[in-house]
């Protein structure tokens, strides 16, 4: 499986040398001359694709370092690790809301990181697993997504958007990439969402969640979700599920970053402290059903006990 | 793969597990109850290394018996968690220690008050309003934390807890089928059908 | 005849008596009374006290502890009382083990132990005395006044040979004849605390050979219900308390000193 790798991999000065000179013109994999020719088959046309991939003698070595590859051999990819994020389509658009916590091992490394990356004013996309991965892969398609604007005079749609990406990222598969992405927005088509990961897999859906807190996120998302819901009742239940994840995942949590998408682009709604969300609530936002999320805070005063009736007169 | 899961409501416990004995990539029976009547008010789901759960159980019923026999007083729900848990606490330290998670529910019928504490094979013990263990507690507690209301009547504890069964069926890969559901409250124990 | 059966308690004699046991009990009958009733909402306990006198340091009872001079009265566990009549050594290797196999109860099941199970633990040790040769029994009896949540306040009697059983009141040690049928004439069911205080002191001041009733020679303590926390809460009388109480029933017997001093 490593032969791909091993073909870049070769020490002889002449393959050094020829890995430089495509360093040096890297600025795409596929030449421009095949776009918007051969109906958009340009690169099969020009035999072997191309890949960029780290300057070093062994890629896979060198990446490995920068996998949990330790943890599990088997496993050369840390997806999910340390995130949660969740999009849905409804009625009204799509809600777009991820958590703000980034750990390396059970260290926490930051309570603030940006897990939606705005694409572009119609685009955004999700963040989990490798944070430079998705962070340099996504801009990247921002970039190509501008220029598909530019050449073809409208906007890239959110499915050529997304195939863009995963076509990217499947030409790095067993290279150590790690992303695990919802690439979210309204086209022609309306409100679309495709989730992309760096096995290649790529999605379209009404509803995701991704990363460790994922499963807390869709156990409140899947219960409260329909269609037909507010703009303020899908808001409220993006925010509500990240707390879910935040409260029940400890690789998530800190705040909630909440993004709508509608007809005219994203519009970010807020930030929300999950610990605040717990005892005090979201504060005076659209959906809030006041009070805080906490269940103690919720069952206050209530008991399960149930003594008969003269007794508990008395 | 196996779960479990267990509510507290007004006067009751509701417990449901899986009713599948799997083996390898087989199932090898997909009718097996899981869940032990210990006593006339207390319940307990078990799950884990095949072998273990069934050993293990039986030494809980019999010894929890055997405390009934000798005493005339019944166990009750708190003091029967504590010795199951010492039991685990003492086998994990042996040389070869039960693998087995348990949910044990029960009614202190000197109190009226429905008792639920989740116990794992290191000898954890915790007394909540709603648990759950195996993969279905990842979709089920947050659920729970949104959904759970200690005073529900019994249908409403049947509601919230098809909502984790049916969470559980629609994400989960390797889901469940069937689940065998029982129910203790003040009247005793008794199986139900949901 | 008997010598031949006395000097083992394994021995039946052929009247089919173990001598050893009853010349436990007949020990126990010269011992200190002990005294309790049960109420509708709590146990009472009281005790006579032998070892008096002027020269006794008692200045470690007046504070400090959980109450009593430690001679008859023992907090047993969070929810007994024990009250003891017989050998005051024996007595302190039985509440020494009756607290033991509290604790033990505690850790295996987090909860108080029932209070017959824990006269049981201690039934089952002196029986074991009653059997095996070259030891000789307890010379001890106890009450035990105790609260569970699966028959509320309780009552029991343990002997030195292995009997155990439950009364609504009873007494223990010298005397114990005259102070039972008072006790007899004078119980009634659903007797409360407030009165089970009053008819423990009356009968302990008819039944006490001395002409003074007083913290020197009176132990006391009462069992309840905690209002707030629903838990059982043992009171142990201290020397002070005693006395205030005495003092409040108008049962203190004036001491001849004070007496003329008054006067």
């Amino acid at each position: 499986m490593n032969s791909l790798a091993q073909r870049f991999s070769t020490t002889s000065p002449l393959a050094h040398f020829r890995k430089i000179q495509r360093l040096a013109d890297e600025d795409e994999d596929v030449s421009d001359a095949a776009w918007g020719s051969q109906a958009g088959f340009g690169s099969l046309t020009k035999g072997v694709p191309t890949f960029t991939v780290p300057n070093l003698p062994d890629p896979t070595a060198f990446l490995r370092l920068h996998t949990d590859d330790h943890a599990d051999p088997n496993c050369r990819i840390k997806i999910q690790h340390g995130t949660t994020t969740l999009a849905f389509r409804f009625q009204g658009g799509v809600i777009v809301a991820v958590d703000s916590r980034a750990t390396a091992g059970s260290y926490v490394a930051s309570g603030t990181v940006k897990k939606v990356i705005e694409i572009n004013p119609y685009l955004l996309g999700t963040m989990a697993g490798g944070a430079a991965d998705c962070q340099y892969w996504e801009t990247y398609l921002g970039i190509h997504c501008r220029l598909h604007e530019l050449r073809n005079r409208e906007r890239i749609s959110v499915s050529a958007a997304s195939k863009y990406l995963s076509n990217l990222v499947y030409g790095y598969k067993g290279m150590g990439l790690s992303m695990g992405t919802m690439i979210c927005g309204w086209d022609k088509t309306g409100p679309t969402i495709f989730y992309v990961d760096s096995d290649g897999t790529r999605l379209k859906g009404d509803l995701f969640s991704v990363g460790s807190g994922s499963t807390f996120a869709y156990g409140v998302l899947d219960q409260g979700y329909r269609w037909d819901l507010t703009d303020e009742e899908a808001q409220e239940l993006g925010r509500r599920s990240i707390y879910a994840a935040g409260h029940r995942d400890a690789f998530s949590g800190n705040t909630c970053n909440l993004y709508h998408v509608k007809e005219d682009g994203w519009r970010f709604i807020g930030n929300f402290d999950i610990s605040k969300m717990h005892y005090e609530g979201p504060g005076d936002v659209p959906g809030a059903p006041g009070g805080g999320y906490g269940y103690a805070l919720r069952v206050e005063g209530k008991s399960s006990a149930n003594p008969p009736v003269a007794e508990a007169a008395a | 793969m196996e779960t479990s899961f267990a509510i507290t409501g007004k006067g009751y416990v509701l417990v449901a597990a899986d009713t599948t004995a799997a083996r390898s990539i087989v199932k090898m029976k997909t009718d097996e109850d899981k869940i032990k009547i210990l006593s006339p008010h207390l319940l307990m789901a078990y799950s884990g290394e095949p072998g273990d759960t069934i050993q293990f159980s039986e030494y809980v019923e019999r010894n929890i018996r055997l405390y009934q026999i000798r005493n005339t007083l019944t166990l009750g729900p708190s003091a029967a968690a504590s010795w199951i848990r010492r039991s685990l606490a003492d086998s994990i330290r042996s040389r070869r220690p039960y693998a087995v998670n348990l949910l044990v529910g029960g009614y202190d019928t000197s109190s009226h008050t429905p008792e639920l504490y989740w116990i794992d094979y290191l000898g954890t013990l915790t007394k909540i309003p709603f648990g759950a263990h195996g993969y279905g507690s990842y979709f089920a507690l947050s659920l729970l934390d949104r959904y759970h209301d200690p005073e529900a009547s019994l249908e409403e504890g049947i509601a919230t807890l098809k909502r984790c069964l049916d969470e559980v069926a629609k994400r989960l890969v390797v889901s469940p089928g069937k689940y065998l559901v029982k129910v203790v409250d003040k009247d005793g124990v008794r199986e139900i059908e949901i | 005849m008997a010598r031949r059966y006395d000097s083992r308690t394994t021995i039946f004699s052929p009247e089919g008596r173990l001598y050893q046991i009853e010349y436990a009990m007949e020990a126990i009958s010269h011992a200190g009374t002990v005294l309790g009733v049960l109420a509708k909402d709590g146990v009472v306990l009281a005790a006579e006290k032998k070892v008096t006198g002027k020269l006794l340091d008692l200045s470690s009872t007046k504070e400090g502890g959980y109450g009593g001079s430690g001679e008859k009265i023992y907090l047993l566990n969070d929810n007994v009382i024990g009250g003891v009549a017989g050998l005051t050594a024996d007595a302190n290797s039985l509440v020494n083990y009756a607290r033991t196999a509290a604790q033990r109860h505690l850790l295996t099941y987090n909860e108080d132990i029932p209070v017959e199970l824990l006269a049981q633990r201690l039934c089952n040790l002196k029986q074991g005395y009653t059997q095996f040769g070259g030891l000789r029994p307890f010379g001890v009896s106890l009450l035990y006044a105790g609260y569970d949540p699966h028959y509320q306040f309780q009552l029991y009697h343990s002997d030195p040979s292995g009997n155990y059983s439950g009364w609504k009141a009873t007494c223990i040690g010298a005397n114990n004849g005259t102070a039972q049928s008072l006790l007899k004439q004078e119980y009634k069911d659903d007797i409360e605390v407030k009165d089970a205080i009053g008819l423990v002191l009356r009968t302990m001041s008819k039944t006490m050979d001395s002409t003074t009733l007083g913290s020197e020679k009176l132990e006391f303590a009462v069992l309840t219900l905690d209002e707030t926390t629903k838990r059982p809460k043992a009171k142990i009388y201290k020397p002070s308390e005693i006395d205030a109480l005495l003092a409040s029933e108008g049962l203190m017997k004036k001491d001849e000193d004070t007496e003329m001093k008054a006067a």
